[in-house]
């Protein structure tokens, strides 16, 4: 079956898109509407590599279908500088070099931006951390990670 | 400097071999074997053709009509009659969807024989290493070389250390599978993949496929993350073969499960050291090596030959006999991986090391030092070893474990772990320069793959070469059918190899310029305002001035190349089998600080400290990135990631739950700390640093577990069973 | 294999849709992060999936002294609440060892339950906790205790056309879970202990994950804990004899032995650390 939905895709209301029932969002935001921003990666929400927002929520894309989340906000890796709370994670990691490969990058930025709406700004390192354990990097070994978190977290707003 | 892919990459904006599209594309999907060793009787492509979507639909059988003289004899696309592994790809489809192309390969029936899986090498060779026949059909290496009366050392001997050492499967995990899109057109074969080694893909697929080099392109894509599972043709001759049959473009890419199931990775050994010692210095030493190969054909195994001499060094050991197996078995081929096979022999070596040490009574690190190569030494096959900071790292080392002795809580395990590495600065590789009035582009076949070497550190090279700022400089990744030739992103050898490229592209440059210009001497480039100009002495000429009109676009255009020397081994040592040279010698000291919990067995890394021979550092922020994801991924080979085959030749563990590698909670802080001025064959003396970092983790956490517990666990990796049951909790 | 997805609003047009075979075999859905991978593997075989995620069972509130949770709830708001966080202190560990952040923004207890995976870190608190499920059906509702409901691992209680509508968890200050894993983070739990002392009656709760047939109490244990404050010698005999009571398995994560080498290690350090929690407050 399909049928059809629409997305708030970066602030953006998209036109109503035929998606098949058992379509997952990463498929809908990477092949319906070219947003390859996302990465496909493990398909089982064990890596993270896939992390959007959904109404500002770090939502697995792999593990999520199209349809239970026709009419949502959604926020991906496109759209997170609109944020200035995407705007200074992005930069935190592109100042550190926070990304070797790149594969696991967007849904690292993501993944930080909405951990940290989610916690506010009192979020501890530790908490932050834990809010990222589901993001894998094979490439930095994560320190480098860990100094673009604190830098968005102790830098100017 | 920030890399110059940050900016792409942290906005998403980077297109990878998974995110290629083009209109009218077919998805492609491979039927695997469902038994890991059995005769093909036949495979049946009428049902998936018949499937909703299908376009086309390959098997053996149909090879011959596709290809020139049906393909590769020697090395088919498709197996003809016998399964070597599980999952091994018997035919292939093409269909307008992916969920198409999944569902038909599902219909594809494949009638096999369904015969005893040969898995466990122990299994079969219970009795090793004192019965197994060098003409064992499960044979496909051996390797022998010895020197010095190994027999007088063992019975004039203080004592010998004896001990075996066992190493699990580990998987690359790229985070991107492996992914390509082929198109064939007007006897044209192209491929756009995500690849470590676009001419290497070229050369590879063009042999399985039987078609001439010249008639493929192989292009390049972003590469999300290589550790040498993208070294060499994979999907791209399956997906080419679906272009050609289909007459439209075909993207082929893997599920992460396919990664695990058919990825060509690290496979299990025992590895069995007997050292012998007189006077507190070693006299000699036996080494044994069994290696699984998997699927490798006779002459295609690579790891035994190179991995086995790390079993030895970097350690003067007057007399050694070495013996290596490589034994094949229904599991996909070994493949490279970061190091191949080195962080498993340094687990050994150094293990064996510091047991020996401690039963000796001698601090472990001044052991080592006793023992360790310096400059002018020779290797075990008579190589000489030239600039090697490993004696240096050990000092420092000693004061960094002095240091957390002091300052670490009581009962802080701390370890020490040496490893060697030879960059491969002998696979050769060719650069063009264009100069224009403005920028220095830098043409060459390589894609990022991640560790800067491209982006970051080609740049960095003609930076220091020319006295150039950064953002003059620009690298672009051309095809095979314009760059010049390179070996590819391996061996740690882009910077060391591909850089020296650069450098004689750059001399002729200079010289060119200079002529024209008419100085005396060698000039240099140099910024003024937006322009670059030549300068020499107090001579400055703007470049717009001494390009010919036909450079205007272009620029002018020099090519560079770089050939390194491989090494030379004394033949006479080397008594059977093909053992490889080492070209560059590197060093990596690493200190690893950990608690053990001693009723569960799990290992906790507090601390770790890396001191990293590199000859010269041209980027500090690269340097770091390398060490530390170095580190990362060997703390996974240490810990936690292993490979579970079962009896059948099913994987029982291909996900990313269940084979586990590092969080960003694991990891421990990592002092990150260069040793400069033991040149390498690189730029400016710099050595390759790709690989190095892995290798010597392992060793250092089993040698911290043995340190904080007096027990010494001898198999990878250090799960808290295996601890718990080296701590004879159960 | 493909499949249909239907988005009840009323809990009545979820039963009907779950209760009418036609279009074939259905399955309810509620965060999908389990069940969605076995759709996708044929480990399942619905080509009909009703999601619940519209249904009003995204809630949770206090009856009295006990916490009812809505079984569409997200894991992830059990965790950040604070009065869950302090009346309920061993259901944040369980509810906090599952998964990721993101992932516990769509898994859910009901989900969680009614899957019963056998290394599931919440059914042993639940148990521990002595939690009801209310079922809810055409016919109308049932409240089935936690350890009757999981059966074996894979299996339970719910009848062909019941949902489970909410858990409802008597408040446990005094609770804690704990595990051993291969990787700390992000991994499945090879043994999991969960306690809670309860004041009437009196006494503790132990249960254990990870084992055959299904997550399980321990009342050879329990036993053994007569105290508020047991001493050393007493958890250690309750630690000893839930080692011996349980039946465990050697499997891909763990050997049998090993799971029984932790058992004890475990429950000293559940009772531990549930008094800590508490000293500390």
């Amino acid at each position: 079956m399909t049928g059809k939905l629409s997305l708030v895709v970066n602030g953006a209301k998209g036109r109503s898109i035929s998606v098949p029932d058992d379509e997952r969002l990463l498929d809908t935001l990477r092949w319906r509407l070219g947003l390859k921003g996302t990465k496909e990666g493990c398909r089982t929400g064990d890596c993270g590599a896939c992390t959007v927002l959904v109404d500002g929520e770090t939502t697995l894309s792999c593990l999520t279908l199209s349809h239970e989340v026709d009419g949502a906000k959604v926020t991906t890796i496109e759209g997170i500088a609109e944020d200035p709370e995407g705007r200074r994670v992005q930069a935190a990691f592109e100042a550190e070099e926070a990304l070797q490969c790149g594969y696991c990058t967007p849904g690292f930025i993501v993944a930080l931006t909405g951990v940290r709406r989610e916690l506010g700004s009192e979020a501890t390192s530790a908490a932050l951390v834990d809010g990222l354990q589901g993001n894998l990097c094979r490439c930095t070994g994560y320190l480098a990670i860990l100094r673009a978190v604190d830098r968005v977290r102790d830098g100017p707003p | 400097m920030t890399r110059s892919d940050a900016a792409l990459k942290s906005r998403g904006g980077a297109v990878y071999g998974l995110d290629l599209e083009t209109d009218g594309m077919l998805f492609g999907a491979l039927v695997p074997a469902p038994v890991a060793s059995g005769v093909l009787r036949s495979v049946d492509l009428t049902a998936a053709r018949r499937a909703p979507g299908v376009v086309v639909a390959v098997g053996p059988d149909e090879l011959a009509a596709l290809l020139p003289n049906g393909g590769n004899a020697e090395r088919p696309v498709f197996p003809k009659s016998r399964i070597l592994y599980r999952h091994q790809p018997v035919a292939a489809v093409a269909a307008t969807s992916l969920a198409e192309a999944r569902a038909a390969a599902r219909l594809v029936r494949v009638d096999v024989t369904n015969e005893p899986a040969f898995i466990d090498i122990e299994d079969r060779y219970p009795e090793w290493p004192s019965k197994l026949a060098s003409n064992d059909p499960h044979v496909v290496a051996h390797v022998v070389a010895r020197h010095g009366d190994l027999a007088a050392a063992f019975r004039t001997a203080d004592l010998v250390h004896s001990e075996t050492y066992r190493t699990s499967g580990i998987a690359h995990v790229a985070l991107e599978p492996h992914a390509c899109l082929a198109v064939v057109a007007d006897g044209t074969w192209k491929v756009t993949t995500s690849t470590q080694t676009p001419f290497g893909v070229r050369e590879d697929a063009a042999e399985i496929l039987g078609i001439p080099q010249e008639s493929l392109v192989v292009e390049g894509t972003w590469v999300g993350g290589g550790f040498g599972s993208k070294g060499a043709a994979f999907l791209e001759p399956y997906a080419l073969l679906l272009a050609a049959a289909s007459g439209r473009p075909v993207r082929l890419a893997f599920g992460y499960r396919e990664e695990f199931l058919t990825g060509r990775s690290t496979l299990p050994s025992v590895i069995r050291l007997d050292t012998s010692v007189k006077n507190g210095t070693i006299t000699g030493r036996r080494v044994r090596l069994l290696l699984d190969s998997g699927a490798s054909l006779p002459g295609r195994d690579f790891a035994t030959g190179y991995s086995i001499g790390f079993l030895l060094g970097p350690y003067k050991i007057p007399a050694f006999e070495m013996e290596g197996y490589a034994i094949r078995t229904n599991k996909p081929p070994f493949g490279p991986h970061r190091a191949p096979f080195a962080p498993q022999c340094v687990f050994a070596i150094d293990s064996h090391m510091d047991g020996l040490s401690r039963r000796l009574g001698v601090d472990p690190v001044e052991f080592r030092l006793r023992h360790v190569w310096r400059e002018g030494d020779r290797t075990a096959l008579y190589q000489p070893v030239g600039p090697f900071g490993a004696a240096a790292g050990l000092e420092r080392a000693h004061a960094k474990v002095a240091e957390w002795r002091r300052n670490l809580p009581a009962g802080t395990g701390i370890g020490v772990g040496i490893g060697f590495w030879s960059t491969s600065t002998g696979a050769g590789g060719e650069v063009r320069l264009h100069l224009t009035a403005n920028e220095l582009v830098i043409e060459q076949a390589e894609h990022e793959i991640g560790s800067g070497s491209v982006v970051r550190g080609l740049v960095a090279v003609a930076e220091r070469y020319f006295g150039l700022p950064t953002d003059r400089i620009r690298v672009v990744s051309t095809s095979t059918a314009t760059a010049p030739f390179d070996s590819g992103v391996f061996g740690s050898r882009t910077v060391a190899a591909l850089g020296r490229a650069v450098e004689a592209a750059g001399a002729k440059l200079l010289e060119t310029l200079g002529a024209r210009a008419s100085m005396v001497g060698t000039p240099r480039l140099d910024v003024d305002g937006r322009r670059l100009v030549l300068v020499s002495g107090r001579t400055k000429t703007p470049v717009a001035e001494l390009l010919k009109p036909k450079e205007r676009e272009g620029g002018l255009v020099t090519e560079g190349r770089h050939y390194g020397r491989s090494g030379a081994i004394d033949a006479t040592r080397a008594v059977e089998g093909t053992f490889y040279p080492y070209t560059d010698f590197t060093a990596s000291v690493h200190v690893a600080a950990v608690s053990v919990d001693r009723e569960t067995g799990s290992v906790k890394v507090l601390r770790y400290a890396a001191f990293q021979d590199i000859g010269t550092v041209l980027d500090a922020g690269m340097f770091r990135g390398q060490v530390e994801g170095g580190v990362a991924m060997g703390l996974g080979t240490a810990l936690t990631e292993e490979t579970l085959w079962g009896p059948d030749g099913r994987l029982g563990n291909p996900g990313l739950l269940d084979y586990r590698i590092p969080t960003i909670a694991e990891m421990p802080p990592v002092e990150v700390v260069a040793i400069e001025g033991f040149l390498g064959a690189g730029p400016f003396g710099a050595k390759g640093l790709g690989e190095p970092p892995i290798i010597p983790v392992p060793a250092a956490v089993a040698n911290a577990v043995a340190d904080a517990t007096g027990a010494r666990v001898v198999e990878l990796p250090l799960t808290p069973e295996r601890v718990a049951r080296a701590l004879k909790l159960l | 294999m493909p499949f249909t997805l239907e988005q009840p609003k009323t809990v009545r047009e979820a039963l009907q849709r779950l209760a009418d075979p036609t279009g074939g075999p259905s399955v309810p859905i509620a965060g999908g992060t389990d069940l969605l991978l076995d759709l996708d593997e044929g480990r399942v075989a619905s080509t009909r999936v009703v999601s619940l995620r519209r249904l009003p069972w995204n809630t949770m509130r206090w009856e009295s002294d006990r916490l009812v949770v809505g079984s569409t709830l997200p894991l992830a708001r059990l965790g950040t609440d604070p009065a869950v966080r302090r009346r309920l202190p061993g259901l944040v560990d369980a509810v906090d060892a599952v998964g990721s952040l993101a992932l516990r923004h769509r898994a859910t207890l009901g989900g969680n339950l009614g899957r019963a995976a056998p290394a599931s870190d919440v059914v042993p608190v639940l148990l521990a906790l002595g939690a009801t499920v209310r079922l809810v059906a055409l016919s109308g509702h049932r409240d089935v205790p936690v350890g009757q409901f999981v059966r074996a691992s894979r299996q339970t209680d719910l009848a062909p056309g019941e949902l489970i509508e909410s858990i409802s968890v008597p408040a446990a200050p005094v609770s804690s879970y704990v595990w051993q894993r291969v990787r700390p983070a992000n991994d499945v739990s090879q043994v999991g202990v969960a306690v809670a002392r309860s004041d009437s009656p009196s006494g503790w709760h132990v249960a254990l994950g990870g084992v055959l047939p299904a997550p399980m109490r321990v009342v050879e244990a329990e036993a053994m804990l007569t105290q508020p404050n047991p001493s050393e010698a007493e958890v250690e005999v309750a630690a000893q004899a839930a080692a011996r009571r349980a039946s465990f398995v050697t499997d891909k994560r763990a050997t049998e032995s090993y799971r029984r080498r932790l058992v004890s290690t475990l429950v000293r350090r559940a009772i531990a650390r549930a008094l800590r929690d508490e000293a500390s407050r």
